[in-house]
């Protein structure tokens, strides 16, 4: 989930050839071999300029209705605030963005909703466990013994919901050594920390209806302070949810001469959470149709191929990714950056057969992403 | 039908045709009638429309707004108030809010009310870009300019209205200088508001940044005023408005209190609302003056075409039809009359506006004129009252035309109709009299939020002013006959006092007009006379101390700027300070209303001012700190309004709860008619945790000249306004008479369209003379002793309305003294006759009239005996 890496791309210390530390802003930057403490390490890295918590899922309700829904909550630092300076309720050097979407998958009824506050009194995020609000939207682990956590929001004043997700499968971290790099950069990589499926159950509310939901979801943090490389215009992500348990993570980085960057990873999480990293070279992300966005004009790539090889069987498997609605767009008013982010589900391009369910992500249609956050 | 259409053809129309002039003035004088009331309507709505709540400017109408109870709202309540509505979909928008003015200019003197007052919003700027996502709003606000974010952090960063950018060409980066609290700073224009759309712009003195920077700038931070709760649009934010509200008002507790902006607006059109309805019947008065002008003239018509409604009715028109084709021609000049009348209306109301929000600023609120609006409303509204004041004013000539028999009609010779005989009774008059006395003995209208309406002290004003425009036709004859002696001495005499004697219907109305006009216009002189020396008084008593300190930015009756603890401090320790009183304002809602919580050094009250009481304390312990922390002085506006008496409780809301005091005393007040309540500010600076002051009475020590010390201080403090005593009892005084300027304007007009109404009376009346006329021609009698004798009728009609009006005018003055302001008000004052304003009135009464019924006069004396017109 790298939408946000580039949505808040901001020039960090760039040039520097030695490995770093810190940002020439003072920020830190993933190390190698960071030993996590949880729950600590589920809640806010200050340190770190960039931060996120994103949370899709798939959620089904009685009569066979389907859902797809997401929530992102974003915390960025302006610039490292100086102590004593600051309202603790009004904290400008800390900003959170926060993104909810829901999708009626058998009306086509997408709702979606942006916010955007600084640290204090409608907006946190907290040090020492999961614990992220913005308004009334908010995301806290509150079981810490089986990591359960609850998601609790309304969307655009037409929908509610009251979700528990509790790990189905242990928390992977992606990338060498706990560092996912996205460019040749030496700032741009992060600690990228996911569960891959989240049983999910709760409340959806819609307008008068009241439904019970049952489902799964998938959850990254990402802690980083400089992502992208300004080379870069854009990136396609998915996160994969197959039904034999097993999941599949893939992002190509898009250049600006139009080829992909060789930081594109494709991973495949077994049944027991075990993370297999493809090179670029190693799978194939294939745009079958567009869809152009009567908002933004953005000519999205919405329905795609993953081509790959089974690590199970060694074969190649190529997958589907057919969106449950097209209008899925967040259109960015406020964080400045359209994108597009839809529930999918995921179909084999050969037996047409149903294999799972997935979350694409697709960014940078809009124009130079890199440039217009620089 | 047809009949009535071939009537109007060639009756009326030709008629209009041949006298455009006269029927050009009727059309004027009934929209002039008109014209006022609108005027006075639209620029009450302009001037008092000011928007209550900013994000309905910028963004979209709040659904509740949570305040204190009393004092500012702690910002730590935000996150309770975020808590208790978690659960619904809704945004909440905290508010601080201030005023501030522009800096004296190089050499300008101290004064009140003289620059324009800034409102500066600070609201959390980065929040406040939800409101927009939230209402569904395709335009947000980012994208309308405040979403410019590189403010954050900036301390002085303001952003602007379009209008003053454009006004002042201000651009992104220039600088505004303003006082804001005590100190003079510098902000730097950080962008330009966007307006929501044409019709709903941004006023020009709106200001707005950043909340924790504004607070920082105010010294109030951790302080809040509000906390603006709106609900997102789609169904469930709707669906949660009733759930919203009871959670928000179980959680408030004592802490905070919810209303909606519906009531918010109501509270602030309670506390103008007499003033509004003041203002409102001052101009109907205008409306039923023009009323009897169209009367005048309607009926003059009637008399110059007698002969033609004589000759229609011998050809055999039914006086039916007649009374139909006058009635119709009435409604089409009420209709021409309406239609221009609603646009000179516009027009005064823009002259108008400024005058209704300048009083508005300075007694109630700060207001922010809107545009003045011709709304399809008001031109309804003009066509009615035209159309229904050109109907009643010609029903009564329309029955005369058709009643009178033909006979009658074509007799030149025959003696000028005496009026019906009961308007020359005297009981009629007198029962209009003893009904105004009993009117004035009924208590008010009381109105919701304490607010109350003289509405009998009206009624009897009324009646008063009929009561005596009746009994007035009777001095007349009076006149008529003190006149016959001197009647020898000169021919137009002889003329004039016959016609007195046999006063027409016509003379007494003109009479009775009159009287109307002067009598109000003389009873408001009484009204403002007496407030006048009731304030020269009560100021001579009350302001004793050398200087006066305000804040240079508290430019009207609502501005917040408070002078910082360490200013005050600093002045203090002067040592030309004798002793300082550090007076502190706060608005105060109790349950019954709105109010003014007022604290001070009571022990320097006593020391140095000599308080005007109405019940005095009766021990020595409400000047004692060690003594009257529960205790407290009250208004007499406050004792009036709550009916609250010496010994009685008042509960006061404070930060932390309810105290409850008792009335130790009730003080003459003339500041505010929402009335005071005065607590020792030891007590005060405790329970609100507040040390800022609003204003400084000073006592300097002997020997220090408040001149020299007054520049002295203004050179260190330029943010403050420093006034000597002298100096700002004249403020005081000037701002009192700069209230009354409107009323005044009202009533001239009165007293101008009753001496107009006058020419057109005795014009009618020497049409009627016509055959006299040649008479007197043929005798000899030179056209200017004819215009003579009608200016001395004139002139004896003027006397008789102006005499009786003054009479009238004191029974009114104290009718308006004793009655409507002291029930719309509460305040007692003390009862003086303006002589040189009511000689002065009389004076020029009788002069123009003078002017207007010679020049009648000689018109009259060319009138050949024939002519129509």
């Amino acid at each position: 989930m790298l939408v946000f890496g580039a949505v808040w791309l901001l020039a960090g210390a760039l040039g520097a050839q030695e490995p770093l530390l810190k940002t020439a802003e003072g920020f830190a930057l993933p190390q190698p071999g960071r030993k996590f403490e949880f729950p600590r390490d589920h809640g806010s890295h200050p340190e770190f300029k960039i931060e996120w918590w994103y949370v899709t899922g798939h959620l089904y309700a009685a009569g066979g209705r389907r859902f797809g829904f997401q929530a992102t909550f974003f915390r960025q630092a302006q610039a490292q605030s100086k102590a004593g300076e600051e309202s603790t309720l009004y904290q400008h050097g800390q900003m959170h963005l926060a993104h909810m979407a829901l999708l009626d998958a058998g009306s086509g009824m997408f709702l979606h909703q942006e916010r955007l506050n600084r640290a204090g009194w409608d907006a946190e995020a907290d040090e020492t466990t999961l614990a992220v609000r913005n308004g009334n939207w908010s995301l806290k682990m509150i079981r810490p013994a089986e990591q359960a956590m609850q998601l609790r929001g309304t969307v655009a004043g037409e929908a509610k919901f009251d979700l528990e997700l509790i790990p189905a499968k242990p928390l992977v971290f992606f990338g060498k050594d706990g560092v996912s790099r996205k460019a040749d950069g030496p700032t741009a990589a992060s600690h990228y920390l996911t569960f891959t499926r989240l049983k999910t159950r709760g409340q959806l509310q819609w307008g008068d209806e009241k439904l019970e939901v049952t489902g799964e979801a998938w959850m990254d943090h990402e802690i980083s302070s400089s992502q992208l490389d300004p080379e870069q215009s854009g990136w396609d992500w998915a996160a994969i949810q197959l039904k034999d348990g097993r999941e599949i993570m893939v992002y190509r980085m898009r250049r600006k001469d139009g080829a992909l960057d060789r930081h594109s990873t494709l991973a495949w999480i077994d049944a027991a959470g075990k993370v297999q990293h493809h090179g670029v070279d190693q799978f194939v992300w294939k745009e079958l149709s567009h869809w152009r966005s009567p908002v933004t004009k953005a000519n999205y790539p919405i329905r795609a191929e993953i081509q790959t090889v089974d690590p199970s069987t060694g074969k190649p498997l190529h997958l589907k990714l057919e969106p449950l609605a097209e209008a899925q767009e967040q259109t960015g008013a406020m964080g400045g950056t359209a994108y597009w982010e839809g529930a999918c589900r995921v179909v084999d391009a050969a037996s047409g057969e149903e294999l799972g369910a997935a979350f694409l992500e697709l960014a940078g249609y809009t124009g130079d992403l890199a440039g217009q956050f620089r | 039908m047809d009949g009535l259409i071939l009537l109007l053809q060639r009756f009326t129309f030709r008629h209009w045709r041949q006298a455009p002039r006269t029927t050009l003035l009727l059309g004027l004088t009934l929209a002039l009638g008109v014209a006022v009331f609108l005027s006075i309507r639209m620029a009450n709505r302009a001037a008092l429309s000011g928007f209550s709540n900013f994000t309905e400017l910028i963004t979209a109408e709040s659904d509740f707004i949570v305040q204190a109870t009393a004092g500012s709202l702690p910002e730590k309540a935000l996150l309770d108030i975020r808590e208790a509505i978690e659960p619904y979909a809704a945004v909440c928008v905290p508010i601080i809010e201030t005023t501030a003015s522009p800096p004296r200019k190089e050499g300008e003197p101290s004064g009140l009310s003289q620059r324009e007052t800034f409102t500066l919003y600070g609201l959390d700027l980065v929040s406040l870009q939800n409101v927009s996502t939230a209402k569904g709003q395709s335009e947000t606000v980012a994208e309308g300019g405040l979403g410019n974010l590189s403010v954050l952090g900036k301390s002085h960063a303001v952003f602007i209205s379009s209008r003053l950018a454009e006004h002042r060409g201000l651009k992104v980066g220039a600088s505004l200088e303003l006082v804001m609290q005590d100190q003079r700073v510098v902000l730097e224009v950080g962008g330009i508001m966007p307006d929501r759309d044409k019709s709903v712009r941004v006023p020009e003195t709106f200001l707005l940044m950043d909340l924790p920077a504004l607070q920082r700038l105010l010294g109030r931070s951790g302080q809040l005023d509000r906390v603006e709760v709106i609900l997102e649009k789609g169904k469930l934010g709707q669906q949660a408005r009733a759930e919203v509200q009871r959670v928000l008002e179980t959680q408030g507790e004592a802490r905070w209190r919810v209303s909606t902006p519906a009531q918010r607006r109501e509270s602030a059109s309670v506390m103008t609302q007499a003033f509004r309805w003041n203002l409102g019947i001052l101009s109907m008065l205008a409306l039923v003056v023009g009323l009897y002008l169209v009367f005048q003239a309607l009926d003059g018509a009637v008399v110059r075409r007698r002969e033609e409604i004589g000759v229609l009715r011998s050809l055999g028109v039914e006086p039916r039809t007649l009374q139909h084709a006058w009635l119709l021609e009435s409604l089409l000049l009420g209709v021409a009359g309406g239609i221009l009348g609603g646009l000179m209306g516009w027009v005064g109301a823009l002259a108008a506006v400024k005058l209704v929000g300048q009083t508005v600023n300075v007694l109630y609120h700060t207001t922010h004129t809107q545009g003045v609006s011709f709304t399809l409303e008001d031109l309804w509204m003009a066509l009615t009252l035209g159309m229904g004041a050109s109907l009643v004013a010609g029903w009564w000539p329309a029955r005369q035309a058709a009643r009178t028999p033909p006979a009658q009609l074509l007799t030149r010779h025959l003696p000028q109709p005496v009026g019906g005989g009961r308007w020359r009774k005297i009981w009629p008059g007198l029962i209009w009299v003893a009904l105004a006395a009993v009117l004035a003995t009924l208590p008010p209208l009381r109105l919701e939020g304490g607010g109350r309406f003289a509405l009998a002290g009206y009624g009897a004003a009324i009646c008063l002013v009929v009561g005596g425009g009746l009994l007035a036709g009777g001095v007349l004859q009076l006149m008529g006959r003190f006149l016959q002696p001197l009647a020898r001495w000169s021919a137009a005499v002889r003329l004039a006092a016959s016609h007195l004697r046999r006063a027409s219907s016509r003379h007494r109305l003109a009479v009775a007009a009159l009287l109307c006009a002067v009598a109000m216009t003389s009873g408001m002189a009484i009204l403002v006379g007496s407030f006048d020396r009731t304030m020269r008084g009560w100021i001579n008593r009350t302001f004793q101390a050398d200087l006066y300190v305000a804040s240079d930015g508290a430019q009207s009756a609502s501005s917040q700027n408070r002078i910082l603890p360490a200013t005050w401090r600093s002045l203090r320790d002067q040592p030309e300070v004798e002793d300082l009183n550090v007076i502190c304002f706060q608005p105060l809602q109790l349950p019954e209303g709105e109010t003014l919580l007022a604290a001070g050094d009571l022990g320097f009250m006593r020391r140095h001012s000599d308080m005007a009481w109405m019940q005095k304390p009766e021990s020595e312990e409400i000047y004692d700190k060690d003594r009257n922390a529960g205790l407290c002085l009250v208004s007499e506006a406050f004792s009036e309004r709550f009916r609250k008496r010496r010994g009685d409780e008042v509960l006061l809301p404070v930060p932390d709860g309810v105290r409850k005091l008792r009335i130790a005393g009730v003080y003459s007040d003339y500041g505010n008619e929402r009335g005071t309540v005065i607590v020792d500010r030891v007590h005060y600076a405790v329970w609100f945790s507040d040390e800022s002051a609003s204003r400084l009475a000073v006592q300097l020590k002997q020997g220090a000249a408040p001149e020299s010390v007054r520049a002295a201080w203004l050179q260190r403090h330029p943010g403050l306004s420093i006034f000597t005593n002298g100096h700002l009892r004249n403020e005081v005084m000037r701002i009192f008479k700069q209230t009354f300027a409107i009323t005044y304007a009202l009533e001239l007009i009165g007293v101008v369209v009753a001496v107009v109404g006058l020419g057109m009376s005795l014009a009618s009346v020497l049409l009627e003379r016509r055959a006299e006329l040649t008479t007197l021609r043929a005798l000899g009698m030179s056209r200017e002793a004819m215009a003579r004798a009608t200016m001395l009728e004139g002139v004896f009609l003027a006397l008789a309305g102006t005499v009786c009006g003054l009479v009238v005018s004191v029974a009114l003055g104290w009718v308006l003294v004793f009655v409507i302001n002291k029930q719309t008000f509460g305040w007692t004052l003390q009862f003086t006759l303006p002589w040189m304003a009511m000689t002065v009135l009389l004076l020029l009464v009788v002069g123009s009239a003078a002017l207007v019924s010679w020049a009648t006069g000689r018109w009259g004396a060319d009138l050949p005996a024939d002519r129509e017109e």
